[in-house]
């Protein structure tokens, strides 16, 4: 099954995609701390999709994109980001970056799921 | 000058309750959510959309309150560096407090920033927009 890493620093945030995403056909893995994902990613974790937070204390979600692109394993990986932030100029620094797409909290479980579906090409 | 500044005490004092209580408040909403969220992932439960946007609101309201806490930080700051200046030199006083409402107004603008940033699309009608962007 393809493994999908969601990062938010809000356990309940996490909370919800988990069960939102509970019945799809994915691996899910969840880290609270962007670096600790980064850490496991550059130990070797490879994940087929990514969906992290922006706005985190220690390492945000443009600073976790960054980091991530440098992995070779990584440099191709979709990663979406889920936000409570919606100004046009975040979503450009992130599509700079190489950001997939942008969900914006609180976000429509369909919505998510056929995100998520279609990114990773998953029988519909 | 003395009656001011006792009022300013006052308000410092507030606002160390509100933080005290937003704390609390941020606490008490994620354990709360938590425990509902164990339980429905222990039995199994699936959950409809409501519910899963209902469970998304926590993160919103932690946020928030997490954002007027600082501003609040912020606040005191002002008032402990006022305080201390009148202290020092009573003549400063009023130059000092042109400084201090300067630097309220500008807590109050960043903090305003802030509710607009962490709002996500809760201010939106209910029929708004809400396809994901792919770039």
């Amino acid at each position: 099954m393809p493994l999908v890493i969601f990062v938010d620093d809000s356990e309940t945030a996490l909370a919800s995609t988990r069960m939102v995403t509970s019945q799809m056909p994915i691996e899910v893995k969840q880290y609270t701390e962007a670096q600790k994902a980064l850490a496991e990613i550059q130990g070797g974790l490879v994940p087929d999709l990514i969906i992290t937070d922006l706005n985190m204390p220690v390492m945000n979600g443009f600073e976790f994109l960054t980091e991530l692109r440098k992995v070779p394993a990584l440099t191709r990986t979709p990663v979406l980001m889920l936000t409570t932030e919606t100004k046009d100029e975040l979503k450009q620094q992130g599509k700079a970056l190489g950001l997939t797409g942008w969900i914006v909290k609180p976000f429509n479980p369909a919505q998510l799921k056929s995100a998520i579906t279609r990114v990773l090409r998953l029988p519909a | 000058m003395e009656d001011e500044m006792q009022i300013l005490k006052s308000v410092s004092m507030l606002l160390d309750h509100i933080r005290a209580v937003e704390e609390d408040t941020i606490n008490l909403s994620r354990e709360s959510l938590l425990k509902l969220s164990t339980y429905l992932e222990k039995n199994n439960m699936v959950i409809d959309d409501d519910v899963a946007e209902a469970l998304q609101y926590q993160d919103i309201i932690s946020q928030q309150l997490s954002a007027t806490i600082e501003a609040i930080d912020e606040v005191q700051k002002s008032l402990t560096v006022f305080d201390h200046a009148y202290a020092n030199d009573e003549n400063i006083a009023i130059v000092s407090m042109e400084k201090l409402q300067g630097k309220l107004g500008r807590a109050l603008t960043k903090a305003q920033e802030k509710r607009d940033a962490f709002s996500g699309k809760i201010h939106q009608a209910a029929d708004a927009d809400d396809e994901i962007e792919f770039f």
